[in-house]
């Protein structure tokens, strides 16, 4: 075939995808006869009604002399590890306050930061385009520091997030700015698999985060700048499971809903959107209006669900952190504006595994945490 | 396939303007080949699609769920609650606590 009727074909293909697209957007549409607001309203639900004083600041977590980056909590025993412009990673007792290890890394530009299952070691990514990993029982080094056990090596691209496969200390998943994500054996340094990449259909661009289904740890979505989400099946890394569309800008940050059904997202379109993860219906989107240029909308840089969805906590580049009811998707609270608020951009936010404690780190280098302290009402 | 066949090109830079049309050509047949997978794919969702439910018939199932499960960051919720979600306001509390700089 010559070089020219290979370029009609390409035309064709292209054309034939884009009106697949299309109509595939409008069949959607026409099974959207509702979202997660319209009905819950319909059933009389009305939002949740926070005090003042209900979430409160209850520990503010300080060392870092940079801007943290990324926060992880323990799944058990409220540690949590942090990762940091100023080159470290810290691991703190939540509820002391008290730093429990300080790593200094090799590589100072850290983007990521996550604990192992059974809370004896961390890995951490970033700019070097590489994983490591440090087992906390380490005997550290002459100069104080523990040393890396491990390297995980092969990414073409900056690692923007990083998680460990739920209850498999020995597997880990990555997402890079080379368009894939990669399971990892911790314990030979091997890729099992790479999701995505150049010939198998995946994102197109960086992928800035991973959720893995705590229900099924066989699945995961990512999240990526050319404005989608994907679902993954760790067994089958040829394809994407699913694609969900919607969002306007970079995907920056998703996290699986408790149930393990849906997920959500946050994105520099400054919308959070909750999907069905079976059905890929685009349940919800959670916008706020914005008075001023549309060019000054703030971007979600992170998330987290409380432990039953009700609530979704979204962390922006303005410095709020907005607490919006899931159900009637409206904001019940601002954690950027109460007493003892952050005072810059939230970039990291996460729940600790029994859902009485959110951490938030930021740009101002602090990491604090919120929990329940007002009068609860049990039904 | 793609990868090798860019070192292949790489390792024949310098040759023929022949050449640079082959690595065109694979090129444009790869990208042709995505394109026509993902047609194959965007026709399984359109079928999928149309033995699909709408987005109602889940709503009902997902708000029970959620108001069901105790949460210890709602000011109401459902029981049973846990001793360890009181621990943060529990003993004597620093909240600054350790304030050391990491050097």
């Amino acid at each position: 075939m010559s070089v020219a009727e290979l370029k009609e074909r390409h035309i064709a293909a292209t054309a034939t995808v884009n009106s697949l697209r299309e109509r595939l957007k409008q069949r959607r549409q026409l099974l959207l006869d509702t979202d997660v607001a319209g009905y819950a309203k319909s059933q009389g639900r009305s939002a949740i009604s926070f005090s003042p004083t209900d979430l409160v600041c209850c520990r503010i977590l300080q060392g870092h002399t940079g801007k943290v980056y990324s926060l992880d909590w323990a799944p058990e025993r409220n540690r949590i590890v942090s990762a940091s412009q100023d080159g470290r990673l810290i691991v703190w007792n939540a509820l002391t306050s008290q730093k429990t290890h300080a790593i200094k890394l090799q590589c100072p530009w850290v983007r990521t930061c996550a604990f192992g299952p059974n809370g004896q070691s961390v890995a951490c990514g970033g700019l070097d385009s590489a994983c490591s990993i440090f087992n906390l029982n380490s005997q550290v080094e002459r100069d104080g520091n523990i040393p890396v056990s491990r390297v995980l090596t092969g990414h073409k691209g900056y690692v923007y997030s990083c998680q460990y496969v739920p209850d498999q200390e020995t597997h880990l998943i990555t997402s890079s700015g080379d368009q894939t994500c990669v399971l990892w054996d911790v314990t030979t340094g091997q890729r099992i698999s790479v999701f995505g990449g150049e010939f198998p259909s995946g994102h197109t661009a960086d992928v800035l985060s991973v959720s893995i289904n705590s229900s099924n740890s066989k699945m995961f979505v990512s999240g990526s700048c050319d404005t989608t989400a994907r679902l993954w099946d760790t067994r089958i890394a040829s394809r994407a499971v699913r694609t969900y569309h919607g969002h306007q800008g970079d995907v920056n940050t998703v996290k699986f809903f408790p149930d393990g059904q849906r997920f959500g997202t946050g994105s520099d379109d400054g919308t959070c959107r909750l999907y069905d993860m079976r059905t890929g219906h685009q349940l919800q989107v959670y916008s706020k209006q914005h008075n001023g240029d549309d060019n000054d909308i703030p971007i979600v840089t992170s998330i987290a669900f409380s432990i039953s969805g009700r609530l979704l906590f979204a962390g922006y580049s303005s410095g709020d952190c907005y607490v919006w009811d899931t159900l009637v998707a409206e904001v019940v609270l601002n954690l950027g504006t109460v007493h003892n608020s952050h005072e810059s951009r939230i970039s990291c936010i996460g729940l600790s595994s029994d859902g009485s404690a959110l951490c938030t780190g930021s740009w101002d280098k602090n990491l604090k945490i919120w929990a329940f302290g007002g009068h609860r009402r049990v039904i | 396939m793609l990868v090798n066949e860019a070192q292949a090109a790489a390792a024949s830079d310098q040759q023929s303007p022949l050449l640079s049309d082959t690595r065109g050509k694979h090129r444009i047949l790869a990208e042709v080949k995505r394109l026509e997978q993902e047609a194959r794919s965007l026709e399984e969702e359109l079928e999928e699609l149309d033995r699909m439910e709408k987005v109602s018939s889940t709503l009902e199932e997902f708000l029970l769920q959620v108001e069901s499960k105790p949460d210890p960051l709602l000011p109401e919720t459902r029981g049973p609650t846990n001793s360890s979600w009181e621990i943060w306001f529990e003993g004597p509390q620093e909240m600054q606590g350790c304030r050391c700089w990491i050097l």
